[in-house]
């Protein structure tokens, strides 16, 4: 049985023609179709070669075998590539071009059907393929939604929805401009159009009487229909900005007020107000996850709200968090819960983080007014300041300096290249 | 180190020097070249290289 099931195996399976570029000599069409038909490729280049000189068929032949035979390796044929690509339009252009001036050498040779036919049937052809190809890439399923960023702060813009997809909507209006060109050239050809010129000329003349009859209240409707649009939009606003505040300001003020007897609690309370109301102010920051001064900004406020030591935060700069950045962000992070215990509260006032990200470097800086230490006394089962801070930005290609003087306070000074 | 082999050079120098010698050899008289003639040469070199651009796909 399982020899039986071996020879059917080993039973060569009819070769489909493939073009074989590797060792064809322009794009592997004599090459593939010799290999599936057992013959020399050399002979099929002579056949087409001559069939090239005798009226173009074998150029023709030549060419409709290169886009519609799939390439040699699981390839697509090379109309599917095309289909969908940026360069498209090149080809497009180019084929447009030669087929135009293949048309033309036909007429200039007399070997033509008649101008009244030919122009138009080339412009229609244009236009339909324009419209078809436009209405494919209009699919649902041909265009995958675009990941966008939601903003919480901002209003949703509420003509967004509603504006026509422009880009999408041009070549399908040059297509069908190109086959109601070629209508109407087909028709001035063939004199058709001289009984609708009378016609026309009345719609024309009744349009432009109506247009100047017609235009101040066009123009005055459009005015309010601007000015409705501009009260709407600042109607919008004025209530996201009240239910804003309403959600965040009222409420913290009305908690404070609930909690006056605690002044830490107060003063928690303040801070993160403070902190939200300036991200909003500033258009917020990206995801904490995206920006290396959001990251440091929320690990601040995390080592705030949880020792409840005011931290002074002042970013210039921003990047995408990569690994590196992401080690910095811990460190700083680090530096920052050590100061907040040590020195926070008490005679030690805030804590200030200083960050520039800069092209080259980041370099982080993490201050207090601490009563400050001497890091050569730290022994060295504590690995706060040696792992966590010093040995991550070594791993991590960075380094980091801790300056500090009993009684003047502390300075951790991070810095890792980009 | 060979070169790989530029196909869109190769594609425009071709039509562009077929462009040149067809007026070359109507400047010094070998044949005339209409109208009806010149236009479909220069729009043929002209869709060649941009269909050769096109084939190419985009630079790396």
């Amino acid at each position: 049985m399982s020899a039986n099931i071996g020879d059917v195996s080993a039973q060569p399976r009819p070769r489909l023609l493939r073009r074989d570029a590797d060792t064809g000599l322009v794009a592997g069409v004599c090459s593939g179709l010799g290999r599936r038909l057992g013959i020399d490729p050399i002979i099929l280049r002579v056949g087409f070669g001559a069939a090239t000189l005798v009226g173009g068929t074998g150029l023709v032949l030549y060419a409709l075998a290169w886009a519609l035979v799939p390439e040699e390796g699981g390839r697509r044929t090379t109309v599917a590539r095309l289909a969908g690509r940026r360069e498209t339009w090149l080809v497009v252009g180019g084929s447009g071009m030669l087929l135009l001036s293949a048309m033309l050498l036909l007429r200039e040779w007399g070997l033509w059907f008649s101008d009244a036919i030919a122009w138009p049937v080339l412009l229609a052809g244009a236009g339909a393929a324009l419209i078809w190809r436009q209405s494919a890439a209009a699919a649902p399923a041909a265009a995958p939604p675009v990941p966008q960023r939601v903003r919480p702060d901002r209003p949703p813009d509420p003509f967004r929805a509603r504006r026509l997809p422009t880009p999408a909507l041009g070549p399908a209006a040059i297509g069908a401009a190109l086959v109601i060109a070629a209508g109407l050239v087909f028709l001035w050809l063939n004199d058709a159009l001289a009984p609708a010129r009378d016609v026309l000329l009345a719609v024309v003349v009744v349009v432009v009487a109506l247009t100047l009859i017609l235009a101040p209240w066009w123009l005055r409707l459009v005015r309010g229909l601007s000015a409705e649009r501009a009260e709407r939009i600042r109607s919008q606003e004025r209530s996201e900005v009240a239910a804003h505040l309403h959600d965040s300001v009222l409420q913290t003020l009305a908690l404070v007020q609930r909690r006056a007897g605690d002044p830490r609690e107060v003063a928690n309370l303040a801070r993160r107000q403070e902190r939200e109301l300036r991200a909003w102010l500033n258009g917020g920051r990206p995801e904490p996850g995206d920006s290396l001064a959001g990251s440091l900004e929320a690990a601040a406020a995390e080592v705030e709200e949880t020792h409840g030591v005011p931290i002074d935060v002042v970013a210039v700069g921003d990047a995408p968090v990569d690994e590196r950045g992401a080690a910095l962000v811990a460190a700083a992070r680090e530096a920052l819960v050590n100061a907040a215990k040590f020195a926070g509260g008490g005679t030690g006032g805030s804590i200030s983080l200083y960050a520039e990200v800069g092209e080259e470097r980041t370099e982080v800086f993490v201050r207090d007014r601490g009563p400050g230490f001497d890091l050569a006394a730290v022994s060295e089962d504590r690995r706060g300041v040696r792992e966590s801070i010093v040995g991550r930005m070594r791993r991590h290609g960075g380094r980091a300096v801790v300056h500090s003087t009993p009684g003047q306070g502390t300075e951790v000074e991070l810095v890792i290249e980009r | 180190m060979r070169r790989p082999l530029d196909r869109v050079s190769l594609v425009a120098g071709l039509a562009i020097s077929g462009l040149g010698v067809l007026l070359l050899l109507d400047r010094t008289g070998v044949i005339e070249l209409q109208f009806g003639y010149g236009l479909p040469a220069l729009l043929a070199c002209v869709g060649a290289i941009l269909l050769a651009v096109g084939l190419e796909g985009p630079r790396r």
